[in-house]
């Protein structure tokens, strides 16, 4: 389950705590996402913030997409999506199913040309960084492939980059010492994961993209994975992954770049990705009163009103209850932190057309129309309050 | 290069089917056919000597084919995306596959003239024996080609029967398995023009104590270049697609 609040182990200092509004935090040209994006007070948080750290200036980021697009016929599967990523962190690309993160990833690698803008790694067009053996990747629909062992394939690997990990050592990392000898067509769907996992790593890259790497692994697969994923990024290499598994983005990255619809709806750490969509929610007795101007209170961004009961997603719960206890509307009331599945339905529930989670947080009592998703954020509120839940009084 | 050519050897010939049916059967069916079929003929040891070259000609057509067969199935494992994400030029990719197919079609030929050597005991002078083994060797590459445009291009399963359709046509219609002397005229005459035919051609002249001619090693360098730049081909529609 999602702890609430919690910020990355190796959460840049960089990034405040106070969020998007702070004073202190520079709009500078570095803010990667573009202005466009339509997501306003669940604007992308951590400006300038978790990349651009003092270490780094000068050099060109590990990944810079500026403006990319990629579309199949008339369908938009990136859709001007900017985004870097300092040398270093750990990033993780959280996106629904065909929110567009493995064409993304793909266009990142240069496997697949953008049809819009420009992609560069470490400063050089992707298939030049790949060349230098600057890049390691693990890709989605890779299978293994017949009749070769697991340290001859990742021998071969290693020995096409020009400074590699020595085999031994690679194959601990991945959890494959004893694999070694074993045809990697023989191998459970966990070990040949961890396989393809190894040969990202093989040479050493800079930078190790990994498209969905826990897909379709167990429990037991699932945390070996990230064992091995942790022993890697201890070394200081600049590591993205892509999930849809909520935990795993907030637990194994410094920076979460939630993607939707083909762009970037939020982007910081975990915490800042909650707070983006209202760090609060804070809930209340309706007692018969009329729900109809809630959303006009300060810091509300979103209004649920369900069984006589409001739920407000707020970005300021402070002032929102200030001005409730005004209207004497405090019967019951409680406050907690939006967990990050909260903030990852709202900023992903509504429909690609109608993109940007803010717009529809204005309005959630319409987009609660698309009802599994604010039911199932109502129902974790609940079970989330016993544990986490400061009750405001 | 060298490391991905090593492995992909390493992998063929570790493949029971491709020995059993690339190196197996051009052997078993060069001894049936000639100590069974041909048997008793007065002509017996030309004949003999003639099948032996049509037959190590087809085994290496069916091995140089399977390097086809095996690029179809690593590209739709993948592997071929993940190659294109390592520092390996993917030029030398489709080099090293080349190689694989000219290192893997020896097993055959080397089969199939020891078989006729010790089995059949064809006498033929040593320089015979080497320029054979040099020319089928060297002869075989237009079907590697041929094999790896059908594997850039075609799915796993239409990969392995087009080159087994390939494989079996080009042998019957070039005369490896039948001389062409029983075609009727049509056939005949389109035998001269199948690519087989010129490669088993190499063989057969250098048997009858000759050097092959000149537009049997023309013909065949059209057909390399045909193929060669169907197999370009296939490979830019592959990469564009991936």
């Amino acid at each position: 389950m999602t702890r609430p609040a919690r910020t990355g182990p190796h959460a840049p200092a960089a990034s405040g705590a106070t969020g998007p509004a702070t004073p202190e935090s520079p709009t500078t040209p570095t803010t990667p996402v573009s202005p466009a994006t339509p997501v306003s007070p669940a604007t992308p948080v951590g400006a300038g913030g978790p990349f651009d750290g003092p270490g780094h200036r000068g050099a060109a980021p590990a990944v810079r997409l500026s403006g990319v697009g990629r579309h199949y016929g008339t369908v938009r599967a990136v859709d001007g999506l900017d985004l870097e990523i300092a040398r270093g962190s750990t990033v993780a690309l959280l996106g629904r199913n065909g929110a567009g993160k493995s064409t993304a990833l793909n266009v990142l690698l240069g496997l697949l040309p953008p049809t819009a803008g420009e992609v560069a790694l470490f400063g050089v067009p992707p298939r030049r960084a790949v060349r230098e053996g600057r890049v390691g990747a693990m890709l989605q629909d890779g299978r293994p492939i017949p009749r070769v062992t697991v340290r001859e394939l990742v021998r071969f690997v290693a020995a096409s980059y020009p400074a590699p990990l020595p085999v031994a050592e690679t194959l601990a990392l991945a959890g494959l010492d004893a694999l070694a000898d074993r045809r990697v067509d023989r191998l459970s769907g966990g070990q040949a994961q961890r396989v393809r996992f190894a040969l990202a790593l093989a040479g050493n890259p800079e930078l190790v993209v990994l498209d969905e790497p826990t897909t379709a692994l167990d429990v037991a697969a699932r945390w070996a994975f990230w064992e091995a994923m942790r022993r890697y990024t201890g070394r200081g290499n600049t590591v993205l992954f892509s999930t849809h598994y909520l935990p795993e983005a907030d637990e194994n990255a410094d920076r979460i770049v939630v993607i939707d619809g083909g762009r970037v709806v939020a982007d910081g750490s975990g915490a800042e990705v909650k707070r983006s969509v209202g760090g609060h929610l804070v809930a209340f007795d309706l007692a018969g009163a009329s729900g109809a101007d809630l959303a006009r209170l300060p810091g509300v961004t979103a209004v649920r009103v369900h069984g006589g009961r409001a739920r407000l997603r707020s970005v300021d719960s402070d002032a929102t209850v200030l001005a409730l206890a005004e209207r004497g509307a405090v019967r019951g009331l409680e406050v907690v932190p939006a967990s990050l599945d909260d903030a990852f339905l709202a900023l992903t529930a509504a429909p690609a057309t109608a993109r940007g989670a803010a717009e529809d947080g204005a309005t959630e009592d319409g987009a609660a129309g698309d009802g599994a998703a604010g039911d199932g954020a109502a129902g974790r509120d609940a079970a989330g309050r016993g544990a986490v839940g400061a009750v405001a009084r | 290069m060298i490391a991905y050519l090593r492995l992909e050897v390493r992998r063929t010939l570790r493949d029971v089917g491709f020995v059993i049916f690339g190196v197996g059967m051009p052997v078993a069916m060069y001894l049936l056919f000639s100590n069974l079929v041909l048997d008793g003929g007065g002509q017996r040891p030309e004949t003999t000597v003639s099948l032996m070259v049509g037959m190590a000609a087809y085994g290496a057509l069916g091995s140089a084919l399977s390097v086809g067969t095996g690029l179809a199935e690593d590209r739709s494992l993948g592997w071929l995306r993940q190659l294109r994400l390592t520092p390996l030029a993917p030029s030398r990719v489709v080099a090293a596959r080349a190689l694989t197919g000219s290192v893997i079609v020896l097993p055959a030929i080397v089969a199939v003239l020891l078989a006729g050597r010790l089995v059949n005991h064809v006498a033929l002078a040593p320089w015979q024996w080497g320029a054979l083994l040099g020319l089928l060797w060297l002869g075989s590459a237009p079907f590697t080609l041929l094999g790896l445009g059908n594997g850039y291009r075609l799915s796993t399963q239409t990969t392995g029967v087009v080159n087994l359709v390939c494989n079996l046509g080009l042998s019957v219609v070039g005369g490896l398995w039948v001389p062409t002397d029983s075609f009727p005229g049509w056939l005949r005459a389109l035998s001269g023009w199948a690519p087989t035919h010129r490669f088993a051609e190499l063989g057969w002249s250098v048997a009858d104590g000759h050097a092959p001619h000149l537009a049997t090693a023309l013909a065949l360098a059209g057909w390399l270049a045909l193929f060669a730049g169907y197999a370009l081909h296939s490979y830019r529609v592959c990469t564009r697609t991936a």
